[in-house]
Order: structure tokens, then C-alpha cells, then sequence
């Protein structure tokens, strides 16, 4: 009976009991296969997101130094390259004797034994102890095999030709990047892409070794070739320091030059620099008494180009670009008279010829070959500050030159409405306004090629180090700068002023050489101090190589066609047969 | 004796003692490899948590086969007494326990520690099985369910002020249990309802608690994210099938205290997603099994403590399986059978003996013997 009883109140019991369990039963189980959807929306979708972010927090990077490009010059022969040197470090976690590093570390590093044993005992994931190490140095200390002592490789900048041409390479950091000249300029395509070391660590930083590392490889910089020829800069270079001791003067620059396309083959500046050991100063100057300010101004000054980077008074050379103007206007000819007393008055001034006795009658040819400042001034004059300045600016002068450099400086010139006819006198022979010796060049070569404005560079093409395939550079030309009658009428001029004119001292047996000499004296007039300065081609009809010497300060006898022209003749000597330009040898000139 | 003792086991329910084995073994697996890094790292033995584990398992396996074979109505008997100690010892552990990451909650027995809470968790299952029990015929009043939880308000407070957690489990056993012995649904509405509406008030009353809400939504953006992204991080790493037994990486430190409440995410890592899908769907198996097993109860003190165990056992695995996929705000739950605990283990096997005592102690054959 109780049994009945009791399995009946059960009964009723248990129904809803059983009811409520599976009640909640089900609960549990919708809920936990909402947990395992939201499970699989995580582990499916969103498992890249945090896949890649437990990645980043996992992996540890280091960067493998890409190899530098090269730089080689126009035969290929290597202006820069790489030295494999060592950076020598340890790490604290693995050292096992450090006595013993301690101890050969400073015997093969040359180190003081204190400054090894400070980042030896140093408590760091990694320290450095010396970065540059000779590759010799870091191969005998990996030999020795130390617990904790880490020897890896990498590039250092390196310059066979030491300071050839210092100002143009540049020079590279501690980084491997390019810090002046053309290091700088070309450095995304020398640079290369560095590599890295992906290795997996745990939450403390210590890598996994069990799970090895993952290499991306470097990338090579790729290579640039140039213009420049080693064996031109190095003669223009040898002319640059034998004028320089000579005349004592100051520093020398030499531009050599293809006027038709604007390739530079030589860029000298004396005196140069050590590219390898681009800190320290090129003047013997007692460097210790210096502030390190103003140490860093005087090695900005030295890394300074000053073809490119300074302007200067250009003096007669500009006669050049007056007598263009002034025969592509036609406002004078070739057969004009002018007669020049010694002076010319202009407003209330009297200009000065450099002949004080003047030069009498000549014609216009003949006021170039004598560089007659009252025949250029009179053609300037003639031309108005309007017109003088339309082809100022016509001929590129206002416009920088394009030069694959860094710091191109530009042209320093009167502002057209404060020109007047005095201002235009002065501008008209080369004075009181300032170009660059580029500038100078670049507008001259696209004078006397025809009226093609080139793009000065060094740059030609860019290959990958094997040198399979090779990229040309390309730079932009300006046709119609002048006509080429009138082109071929300066060409005639020039080649009259060295064969028979101020410029004689340029002229080679054999060839037809064009060219214009200058003596400019440099502000403050009263210093007494002068640029001498010679620009020449050949061969004439045709130039195919045009120099610009540039001579600061030189003592004794300082005209430019006594002083700079013997130098760019000597080169052209050389350079001419080396190129490949035939002597003509019917028209000769006296020597 | 004997002989009954043979049919009795006979009777038990194989599966859900495989299952219990199944569960024991892979977490004691998982543990292993989750904690071989902070055990080597820590105390220079990879084994170190897993060894303690071990001891705890295999102490907890042979509790499990000695109550199973005991009259589960002894232990309910036994209930008040259980329930009184576990106040005292949860009030004790305030004063003398080990602090242990900030917080007190192990009393020392000599060598072992000892975590009063989850003895609280089987005190209270027991208590309220023998409260239900004794007043069966009234459970549908409204003042039965007010007084019994009540009763409840000693322990939820002692455990609570310090493991706020727990505390919120052993009240959400009190619900199940007197949700399954209501014939009503109403009420639990208002239950719910009003839970809710607590709960809400209790989030606003301290910023903290609503920075916790801000860190749920944004772990990303918080410092006091951490763990919950890393343990993103492991389960998305893990992908369909995981890196591997033993390969995880976010274990390595990253996830920190990997053994513990975080345990899953290194099972997802490592296993995946199939792998955690199968580890869920184990424990909804056993919590079949404990569902069977309230069906099939020979009295209502069986089918309440089913109904407990269940409802305990399925609090833990959705919360922290809840916390560890970021769908609710981080709190300190332990997985059952896997994160690490020695105290949490051998009560856990504890309460799977009582469970399997029940399911050998099925409807008729019980009664029979009693009459």
C-alpha cells in the first residue's frame, strides 16, 4: 500500500521533475551550441586576424644588410663597392665563460679590457661590443668558438680610388645610406631591400630553437653605371692639383663634359677627400681645438661640390651667352665695327675694357678673340634689359640644370624691373650676378650643339649586379634654345678666340679647340683676389667634349687665358685621342 | 552483500564512467601540455603541475569508486554536517588560508592544500537535496523557495567576499535545484527578470565592474585585456585542426596562468576547432548521461542530486568556455576535469561517484530492496 502510495506520489512527482531536468538539459545544450558557433566563427573568421596577430607577438626580426649596388664608371672598372666587415656581440643569457671572452675578446678587438668586461657582464638580451671589425678578425674570433659570442657579417662601404672624385660618389653612414653626392641621390636604387631573420620566441623574448628560423634573403642594391671615366677624372684631376701647386691658389675645379648629350665625364674639385674616411678634415687644420660645431661646419664645407652647390661670378665666359642673344636677335653680326677706347660710358659710368689703352677698331669677331668688354656691353645695350632677359631665361639660365646631384644652387640674378642699362652693362661681360660652373657649362654646350639644352648627369643606366640586363636613364633635352645658324656661328667665334685670340694658350696641334677665357676678381673687389677661369671644346665644328676650368685665387699672374687655358689644353691632349676624336691637321694653330 | 554489491555495479552507468574516465584522462593530457611551460619555467619540472594533477586525479578516481558503491542516502544524511563544516571552513580560510596571486583561498593540510570553496559547491548540492527532500510536499510555495535560499546566504556570502565566481555558481545551483523541484515556471521568470535587474544595479554600483563590461567589449584597447586576447589569439591561431598536440605557442608565456581558467584556448590552439567541438560535446554527453540518470532515479533525493551535479557541471563548462571565446565579460571559472586545481578535481570525481551511486541505484530495483 505504501509502495502504491509511493510510487504514485512519484510518479506525479517525478513527471515534472523530469520535465525541468530536461528543461534545463536543453538549456545547457542550446547554449553550448551557441558557444561552438561562436567557437567556429572565431577559430574560421577570425583566425587570420589573430593568427597574424599572435604572429607579430611570436616573431622576433632581424634585419639582414642588403649588399650595396656598385658604382662603376663608364669602362665598368668599380668606383664603389662593399667590404664584408663584422659586428662582434654577446648575448648575456648564453655566455658560459666570461673570463675567457672577456680575456680574447680584448686581445683580438684591441679593446681597453674594462670597456670589453662593462658590456660583457652587461645584463641585455644583446650587447654590442664592435661593429666594423676586419672580416679576418671576426673569422679568428667565431674560430675560438664562444658560448654567448655572436660574430655576424656585414657591409662597409668601400672606394678603391680612395678620394677620386669624392665630391660626385659620396659617400654612406653607419646604415649603408647614402649621405652626399651621388650615394645619395641614387640610394633607393643602390640600397637594395635588406633581408630578415624571422625566429620565433617565447613570452620572454628566448628563441624557440626547436621551430628553426625563417630567412627572407636580401635583395642586392642594383648597379649604377656612369658617365664619369676614371681615367679622365684622374688626369683632370692630376692637371687640377699640378695648376693648384703651382699657383698656390685656393681649390681648382675641372668640369669635363659631352656637350651633345650632356654626360659628364669628369667632375674634379681640389682638393678632394678621403671617401673612406670621410670625417676628417682635408686641410691639414689642428682639429682638436675645434668645438664639434664647428668641426661639422667645416666637414659640410668640405663635402661640399662647388660645380654645383656654389655659384661664382662667371666673368668673360658669359660673352658667350651675350653674343648668342645678340646674333640670334641679329642685333649685331659677325662683321659689325665696334671701336673701343679703353672705357665705355654707360648712363653716368665708365666701364673699364681690360685693355686700360683699349683696342681700337675691331670687328665683332675680333671684340670676342680680344674680349673686348665696350663690344659686349654695346651688344647687351643693344639688346635691352627685355630682350636680354628673355634669352636669359630662354637659355635655361634661370631654371636650375637637372644634374643627378643633391644641392643644385641656383642662378643669383637682378630681378627684371630693377635691371637697368648699368646693371645690363655689367651683366653683359660676366659681372654682378652668379651662376653655377654647371650652369655655365650646360648653357654653352646646348649654345654650340645646336640649341639643345641637355640635362647634365652622371647617372647612364642601372643594371642588377650580374649586369645582365641594364636600365638606361633618360633625361630630358630642350630643342630650340638658339638657331643653328646662329650655333654655328659661335662655334666659328670661339675657335677664332683660341686660334687667334685670348684663348691661344688652349690650342693643340690639330685640332680646331672653341673656347673663352675669364679673369673675374671676387667680392670684395678690394681683396685683390681672382678667378681664373677657361672654357673649351672640341673639336669646334662639332664638339663632342667641352672643359670648364675654374681656378680660385690664383697668386701671380692670374688671367684666365694665361692660367686655366694651358690646363684644359693638356687635357684635351690627352682626352681628345682617347676618345676617339681624330686630329683634323689641316688647320693648325700655334702653340 | 556481496553478490548485490556485483549486480549494483552492473546496473551502474557504464557510459557515463567512461565518459568521467574519457574527461579525466584528457585534461590530465591537456594539462600536461598546457602547463609543461610555466612548470619548467617556474620550478624547473615540466611535470610540476601535471604531477600534482595526477595525484589529485587518481585520489579523486578512487573516491568516485568508493562512494559509487555507497548509499548515496547516507551522504544526504550527512548533509547539514557537510554544510555547517564548509561554512566554518570557508569562514577559516578568511583568517588562516594560504594567499595564493592575491587571493586566500587554500587552507594547508600539511602538504596538501586544501580549497574550502569547492568542498561548499558538494556541501551545498547535499544540503539542498536534503532540505528539498524533507519538505517535498510544500516545495511550490513561494516561502519555500524564498527560505531556502536563504539558507543559502551564509555561503554565498563567506565564498563570495573572496571568490566571487564560485560564489555565483553555488547560488546558480541553488536556483537549478529549486527550478527542478518547482512544478511552476512563473516565478523563475520573475526570478530571472529580477537577476537580471540585479545584476545590472550591481555592475553600476562600482566602475570597475562596468570597466570590465568596456574591457569585454574592446579587450583590444585595455591593458586589463591581456588574457582575454591572448586567449583569442591562441583560439584563432588554432584553425580547423589545430598546431598540434603539445605545439602550442601562446602557452609559451603568453596566455598567462595557461593551465588554469584559460586551459581551453591552449585545447583550441592545439587541437582546433575539432578539437574543441569534441571536448564540448563530451561534456554534453555526460550531462545526457546525468539527465538519463535523473529519469531514471529511484527517489527524488537521486534525482535532485543529479540534478545539482548537472547543473554545477554545466555552469562551469559554459562559463568558462564563455569567458575564454570573449561572449561574456572575463570572470575566474575553471573548466571541469581539465584546468588545473587538485581540490576542484577530487570533488568533481566526488560528485560523478554520487551521480553513478544513483544510476546503479535505478527505480525498482531500489525499492525493492527497501521493502
Amino acid at each position: 500500500m505504501t509502495f502504491l502510495f509511493r510510487g504514485f506520489l512519484m510518479k506525479k512527482l517525478m513527471t515534472f521533475h523530469k520535465k525541468k531536468s530536461w528543461t534545463v538539459f536543453l538549456c545547457c545544450v542550446l547554449i553550448m551550441a551557441g558557444l561552438i558557433g561562436r567557437l567556429a566563427y572565431l577559430m574560421c573568421f577570425c583566425s587570420e586576424r589573430y593568427y597574424g596577430r599572435a604572429e607579430e607577438l611570436h616573431e622576433r626580426e632581424r634585419d639582414i644588410k642588403a649588399a650595396r649596388g656598385l658604382i662603376l664608371d663608364a669602362r665598368g672598372k668599380v668606383l664603389a663597392s662593399n667590404r664584408t666587415v663584422c659586428t662582434v656581440s654577446v648575448i648575456h643569457s648564453q655566455i658560459r665563460d666570461p673570463e675567457k671572452i672577456i680575456r680574447i675578446l680584448t686581445e683580438k678587438l684591441g679593446m681597453k679590457e674594462e670597456d670589453v668586461r662593462k658590456r660583457v657582464e652587461k645584463i641585455s638580451s644583446i650587447e654590442r661590443i664592435k661593429t666594423n671589425v676586419d672580416k679576418s678578425t671576426g673569422d679568428a674570433i667565431r674560430e675560438c668558438r664562444l658560448d654567448g659570442v655572436k660574430v655576424d657579417e656585414d657591409y662597409k662601404r668601400y672606394y678603391p680610388y680612395g678620394s677620386l672624385a669624392s665630391r660626385v660618389l659620396g659617400f654612406t653612414g653607419g646604415d649603408n645610406q647614402g649621405i652626399i653626392g651621388l650615394e645619395v641621390k641614387y640610394d633607393e636604387i643602390l640600397k637594395g631591400k635588406p633581408g630578415k631573420i624571422l625566429t620565433t620566441t617565447d613570452a620572454r623574448g628566448i628563441e624557440l630553437d626547436s621551430l628553426g628560423e625563417r630567412r627572407r634573403e636580401p635583395e642586392e642594391g642594383k648597379s649604377l653605371w656612369l658617365s664619369l671615366d676614371i681615367n679622365i677624372q684622374k688626369y683632370a684631376q692630376q692637371e687640377a692639383l699640378k695648376v693648384m701647386e703651382e699657383k698656390q691658389a685656393e681649390r681648382v675645379s675641372i668640369l669635363i663634359m659631352n656637350p651633345q648629350n650632356g654626360e659628364i665625364y669628369a667632375c674634379v674639385n681640389v682638393p678632394e677627400f678621403d671617401l673612406n674616411d670621410p670625417f676628417t678634415l682635408n686641410t691639414p687644420r689642428d682639429t682638436a681645438e675645434m668645438t664639434e660645431e664647428q668641426k661639422q661646419e667645416r666637414l659640410n664645407q668640405m663635402w661640399r661640390n662647388p660645380c654645383l652647390n656654389d655659384t661664382y661670378e662667371p666673368g668673360s665666359t658669359f660673352k658667350i651667352i651675350t653674343m648668342a642673344a645678340g646674333l640670334e636677335e641679329g642685333v649685331v653680326s659677325v662683321d659689325d665695327r665696334f671701336y673701343c677706347p679703353g672705357y665705355i660710358l654707360v648712363k653716368d659710368r665708365r666701364i673699364h675694357c681690360a685693355k686700360r689703352t683699349g683696342h681700337g677698331s675691331q670687328n665683332f669677331v675680333e671684340g670676342a678673340q680680344n674680349s673686348c668688354n665696350p663690344v659686349f656691353i654695346q651688344v647687351g645695350l643693344r639688346l635691352g634689359v627685355d630682350r636680354y632677359y628673355r634669352y636669359f631665361r630662354k637659355f635655361g639660365l634661370l631654371t636650375k640644370t637637372g644634374v643627378d646631384l643633391p644641392g643644385e644652387a641656383g642662378t643669383i640674378m637682378h630681378q627684371e624691373k630693377n635691371m637697368g642699362e648699368v646693371e645690363l652693362a655689367t651683366v653683359s661681360f660676366g659681372q654682378s650676378f652668379q651662376i653655377t660652373p654647371i650652369q655655365l657649362a650646360v648653357t654653352v654646350s646646348s649654345l654650340i650643339n645646336g640649341g639643345r639644352r641637355v640635362t647634365p648627369h652622371f647617372g647612364t643606366a642601372v643594371s642588377d649586379r650580374e649586369q645582365t640586363k641594364a636600365e638606361e636613364l633618360v633625361y630630358p633635352v630642350k630643342e630650340g634654345i638658339v638657331s643653328s645658324e646662329t650655333s654655328g656661328q659661335i662655334r666659328e667665334i670661339l675657335e677664332k678666340v683660341v686660334s687667334l685670340g685670348s684663348g691661344k694658350n688652349a690650342g693643340i696641334q690639330g685640332y680646331h679647340i672653341g673656347g673663352k677665357t675669364a679673369t673675374s676678381q671676387t667680392l670684395p673687389r678690394s681683396s685683390c683676389r681672382y678667378i681664373s677661369s677657361f672654357l673649351g671644346f672640341a673639336p669646334a665644328e662639332n664638339p663632342q667634349v667641352l672643359g670648364l676650368c675654374i681656378i680660385h685665387d690664383p697668386k701671380g699672374v692670374y688671367y684666365g687665358g694665361t692660367v686655366a687655358a694651358p690646363v684644359i689644353r693638356s687635357i684635351f691632349e690627352n682626352i681628345l685621342p682617347y676618345l676617339g676624336i681624330e686630329k683634323t691637321g689641316e688647320n693648325s694653330s700655334e702653340g | 552483500m556481496v553478490s548485490e554489491r556485483r549486480t549494483d555495479f552492473e546496473k551502474t552507468d557504464i557510459v557515463m564512467l567512461v565518459l568521467v574516465v574519457v574527461l579525466t584522462v584528457f585534461g590530465l593530457a591537456m594539462l600536461l601540455s598546457a602547463s609543461e611551460y610555466n612548470g619548467r619555467v617556474r620550478f624547473g619540472d615540466s611535470a610540476y603541475y601535471f604531477k600534482k594533477q595526477l595525484f589529485a586525479a587518481a585520489l579523486g578516481l578512487g573516491i568516485m569508486y568508493l562512494i559509487m558503491n555507497l548509499d548515496y542516502h547516507f551522504f544526504v544524511k550527512l548533509a547539514p554536517v557537510a554544510y555547517l563544516v564548509s561554512v566554518v571552513l570557508s569562514i577559516a580560510v578568511l583568517f588562516v588560508g594560504q594567499e595564493i596571486n592575491g587571493s586566500r583561498r587554500w587552507l594547508n593540510l600539511g602538504p596538501l592544500s586544501f580549497q574550502p570553496s569547492e568542498f561548499a559547491k558538494v556541501a551545498v548540492i547535499l544540503f539542498l537535496t536534503w532540505q528539498i527532500d524533507r519538505w517535498k510536499k510544500k516545495t511550490d510555495s513561494l516561502w519555500f523557495m524564498f527560505r531556502t535560499m536563504l539558507t543559502l546566504l551564509p555561503i554565498v556570502g563567506i565564498v563570495g567576499s573572496n571568490n566571487l565566481s564560485t560564489a555565483l555558481i553555488i547560488l546558480g545551483i541553488g536556483v537549478a535545484l529549486i527550478f527542478v523541484s518547482n512544478s511552476r515556471y512563473l516565478p523563475f521568470i520573475g526570478v530571472g527578470v529580477l537577476g537580471i535587474g540585479f545584476a545590472i544595479i550591481f555592475l553600476a554600483a562600482e566602475s570597475y565592474r562596468l570597466e570590465r563590461l568596456a574591457i569585454w567589449q574592446n579587450p583590444e584597447k585595455y591593458e586589463k585585456g591581456f588574457q582575454t586576447i591572448q586567449g583569442l589569439y591562441a583560439i584563432g591561431s588554432g584553425g580547423i585542426f589545430g598546431r598540434g598536440l603539445g605545439n602550442s605557442l601562446q602557452k609559451l608565456g603568453f596566455v598567462p596562468e595557461a593551465q588554469n581558467d584559460m586551459i581551453f584556448s591552449v585545447i583550441c590552439e592545439e587541437l582546433g576547432l575539432v578539437g574543441g567541438i569534441v571536448l564540448i560535446l563530451l561534456f554534453v554527453l555526460l550531462l545526457w548521461r546525468l539527465c538519463v540518470s535523473i529519469m531514471h532515479a529511484p527517489d527524488l533525493q537521486g534525482a535532485l542530486l543529479c540534478g545539482g551535479i548537472m547543473g554545477h557541471l554545466a555552469m562551469q563548462v559554459i562559463l568558462n568556455i564563455a569567458v575564454v571565446t570573449n561572449t561574456i565579460p572575463n570572470t575566474g571559472i575553471t573548466l571541469p576535469f581539465v584546468s588545473y586545481g587538485g581540490t576542484s578535481v577530487v570533488f568533481l570525481l566526488g560528485e560523478m561517484g554520487l551521480a553513478l551511486g544513483v544510476s546503479s541505484h535505478r527505480k525498482g530495483v531500489y525499492t525493492y530492496n527497501r521493502k
